[in-house]
């Protein structure tokens, strides 16, 4: 009892010693400031990794194959039988991505991923990160008529924006078409009027109006067929010509393209066999799009600091805009295909590495570009299989297993790994920091354990009168010893439920400290740009607080126990004597 | 006496000593806090305390300052007495080795026929809780505590915290009852620091009356008072060992002050002067 007392009464009359356990407070809420912060990233982080990439995938070189992905499906999911939710295949390559960015070419390089879209959203999280609305909840390759991010793109995304920029670029085809007849009429009527100056200007034309009249004529609404050649190079050359597509042009490049639609040419033989063209079936981009590409956010977007300090959003292209992407195909000798692609919606992980790199194609339509179908069998081959695992299953596993299913000798061009194997580097950089982290602030609780044990020495030697007394009225020794192990453990609990509150409150405010920061020094303390989260994310683990409570009163308890082993070892005559 | 075995430092036959109590059980002494009624009247001549032989000297290795040297004396049962002697006579040395605070270089202490100077520290804590009431010349009273508290603090020291608690109500009564007998009880919640000399030995001597002892050691306990304030800690001293029936053994050098006292032991260099 005496020890309950005593150790109160010391704390409530030695503010000193409450001073040298500051430090203790400083460092636990530190400590729970930087483990809920780096907690917070790590738990993003991974949270995106894993969701990008499947729980287990195996893989082959960009440029080779996997032949027969169901048969593999099949046997995957025989070896792994229940513990299996779903696989798909993926195509991957690396690819070029082009389109028009006011009247010139914006050329970048992407990973082009082709993706199956019934069972590529049960594999990883893709639809969630995906900015349309509708396609969060029922995936396709279409343009939406709505549901896109309306604070994003200001209504300027889908359908009606597509129809207007289609509007406005005939509008202007139409205008300079007009401004050329005006421009021919009104040359034809000056060589009309003075046929003296035709003969000085062109030695070959003749001087009949009718010919003058031919020579001059307005161009026709469409323009002169390119003949289909099926040679992609050229035709990749054609649509690539620095003028944007008209879009009657590429109306026409799409009729040639897909092999359905044939112009009746008198130098076709077989012109008669061919199937008639309807109106209908002809490509009007007012209603059809091209092949549905999605894009990784960060390729279109470029996010500004105005002089204000606000960010603003600039798009390089956005859902409804037409894009090529140049490709090769697989094989003995690669060739590059292009292909005319719109872009339908944008997808933005956070993770800049994937949002700035990645695209998305319907995998069969990858498949048929690379020419990675068997003209024989109509199968397509992959250079991917993701897997995704029940809950609860081991990944290192069912890795294992696999290899065993896939023995490296036999199959030497297959790379199979869980999503932590591919992200290993970063996660143990990651971890390693935070174990660094978390030693060097203990060092902190240490060093303020050091202050303990010198102001605890100095109140024993200050107390050495009280401490006779007690012995002399009868004390034993390890009661006067835990006095003061007491008096430690009693400030080490203060010093670090101060510090757990404080620490709490921080991460609790922590973007509002942050802002407040950033007003009072002018720097701005945690930039979205850079990291692509709008606010500081923070995890609070219980068990983290746990043992950094149980370190630092464990520090303070141990610093008390050598003033504590002295005030217990006193002699009782001796400290009476003490003055 | 024979069914005791000799093997228990607790049990000691002291018949060839010449003593006529009856061996105690140490623990089993001091089992009913009624004691002064089960046993109201002891005789006088009875010894409660003996000391035979006993040498103190203070210093290490060659510097021996030697204290005592050869100290004999029986204090009695009931009695009062004091012990005078000259500064460095060693008189408050002998004090503490009754009380044992200290051990001897040699000789032997028997507090009712048990030999105490060489117990084991727990038996030793014990005795300075239970029987011995300690009195010191500069009060040696907690600064942090109230004067109730520093009343309380043996009993504290004596129970657990449970048991403490659940005396608590007794403890205070007769706490707060010890300060009225010494004249304190409008001073329960001042600090050590708010009272005179005098109060604060008049609580010193209420905190060794809490335990109920059966012997007050008491050192110059009014060495560090005026003649006015010594006076009354004497007077409340006499009349508290009358009321409470107690064995008071007082040192100090001052004549008038001995006088009072049953008995007289004059001790001088280390001895004790007949």
């Amino acid at each position: 009892m005496y020890k309950l007392l005593l150790s109160w009464r010391y704390l409530k009359t030695r503010f000193i010693a409450l001073a040298s356990i500051v430090s203790v407070t400083l460092g636990v809420a530190t400590l729970i400031v930087v483990n809920s912060v780096m907690a917070g990233f790590v738990d993003q982080m991974k949270n995106r990794l894993h969701g990008i990439l499947s729980d287990v995938e195996i893989s082959t070189q960009m440029f080779s194959e996997i032949p027969h992905p169901e048969r593999h499906v099949e046997i995957i999911k025989q070896t792994l039988g229940d513990q299996i939710q779903e696989a798909t295949c993926v195509v991957r390559t690396p690819a070029l991505l082009s389109f028009d960015v006011r009247g010139r070419q914006w050329t970048q390089q992407i990973m082009l991923l082709g993706i199956d879209d019934e069972t590529f959203g049960k594999v990883t999280d893709f639809e969630p990160y995906l900015t349309n609305e509708i396609k969060r909840n029922s995936f396709s390759f279409d343009l939406e008529e709505d549901g896109y991010d309306q604070e994003k793109f200001k209504g300027d995304a889908g359908w009606k924006y597509r129809r207007t920029r289609i509007e406005i670029q005939r509008r202007i085809e139409a205008n300079s078409r007009e401004y050329d007849s005006l421009y021919d009429n009104a040359a034809n009527a000056f060589y009309a009027a003075e046929p003296s100056h035709v003969e000085t200007a062109s030695h070959e034309n003749t001087n009949t109006q009718e010919e003058q009249g031919t020579r001059f004529a307005p161009l026709p609404a469409t323009l002169p067929d390119i003949p289909p050649t099926g040679n992609p190079v050229e035709e990749g050359i054609a649509s690539q010509s620095p003028q944007p597509l008209t879009a009657d042009q590429s109306a026409e490049n799409q009729a040639s393209n897909d092999g359905s639609i044939h112009r009746i040419s008198p130098f076709d033989p077989h012109a008669k066999f061919r199937p008639e063209i309807k109106s209908e079936d002809l490509f009007d981009p007012m209603k059809d799009h091209r092949t549905g590409i999605i894009l990784g956010l960060a390729i279109s977007e470029r996010k500004v600091e105005l002089p204000s300090g606000e960010l603003q959003d600039a798009y390089l292209i956005r859902p409804g805009d037409d894009a090529n992407i140049m490709l090769t195909t697989i094989g003995e000798s690669p060739k590059p295909v292009i292909e005319n692609c719109t872009v339908v919606d944008f997808y933005s992980s956070n993770m800049h590495e994937y949002d700035s790199s990645f695209a998305f194609l319907p995998l069969s339509e990858l498949q048929q570009l690379r020419g990675m179908i068997d003209p024989m069998t109509g199968q397509g081959s992959v250079s991917t299989i993701q897997i995704k695992l029940k809950e609860g299953a081991d990944l290192d596993a069912v890795r294992d297993q696999l290899i065993a299913q896939f023995p490296p000798n036999y199959f030497p061009d297959y790379d199979i790994r869980t999503w932590q194997d591919t992200q290993r580097p970063l996660l143990s950089a990651v971890k390693m920091e935070l174990t660094i982290l978390n030693i060097l602030l203990f060092l902190i609780i240490a060093v303020a354990g050091f202050g303990i044990l010198a102001t605890f020495y100095m109140i024993v030697v200050e107390k050495t009168k009280d401490i006779g007394i007690l012995k002399a009225l009868g004390a034993p020794s390890r009661g006067v010893m835990s006095i003061f192990l007491g008096y430690g453990m009693s400030l080490g609990t203060v010093g670090t439920g101060v510090g757990i509150v404080i620490g709490l409150l921080f991460v609790k405010y922590i973007n509002e400290i942050a802002d407040a920061v950033a007003v009072l020094t002018g720097q701005e303390v945690f930039d979205p740009t850079i990291y692509y989260f709008s606010e500081i994310p923070t995890v609070v683990n219980p068990v983290t607080i746990f043992w950094v409570a149980v370190g630092a009163i464990a520090i303070a308890v141990l610093a008390s126990v050598l003033p504590a082993l002295r005030a217990a070892r006193l002699h009782p005559v001796e400290a009476l004597r003490y003055e | 006496m024979s069914d005791v075995a000799p093997s228990n430092p607790l049990r000691i036959d002291r018949e060839s000593k010449g003593g006529n109590m009856p061996a105690t059980e140490l623990h089993s002494a001091k089992s009913s806090s009624s004691k002064y009624n089960s046993a109201p009247l002891r005789i006088a001549d009875t010894s409660v305390m003996s000391v035979s032989g006993l040498f103190k000297s203070y210093g290490k290795g060659a510097v021996q300052v030697p204290v005592l040297k050869g100290v004999d004396l029986e204090i009695e049962e009931g009695g009062f007495t004091a012990i005078i002697g000259q500064s460095g006579s060693g008189k408050s040395t002998l004090l503490h080795l009754l009380g044992t605070l200290d051990a001897p270089d040699s000789g032997e202490i028997y507090f009712r026929d048990q030999r105490i100077d060489n117990l084991a520290p727990r038996q030793q804590e014990h005795l300075r809780n239970r029987e011995f009431g300690l009195i010191f010349q500069f009060y040696h009273l907690l600064p942090e505590l109230t004067t109730l508290e520093n009343v309380l603090i043996p009993r504290m020291v004596q129970d657990g915290f449970f048991r403490y608690l659940k005396n608590k109500r007794s403890y205070r009564k007769r706490a707060i009852e010890l300060l009225e007998m010494v004249g304190l009880s409008h001073r329960l919640t001042h600090k050590p620091s708010q009272l005179s000399g005098g109060e604060m030995q008049r609580t010193a001597i209420a905190r060794s009356l809490i335990s109920d002892p059966s012997i007050l050691l008491a050192d110059e306990p009014t060495g560090n008072l005026d003649s006015e304030n010594g006076a009354e800690v004497m007077e409340t001293l006499t009349a508290l060992r009358k009321h409470e029936n107690l064995t008071v053994v007082m040192v100090t050098h001052d004549d008038q002050l001995a006088s009072q006292a049953d008995r007289i032991i004059h001790l001088v260099n280390g001895v004790v002067a007949t």
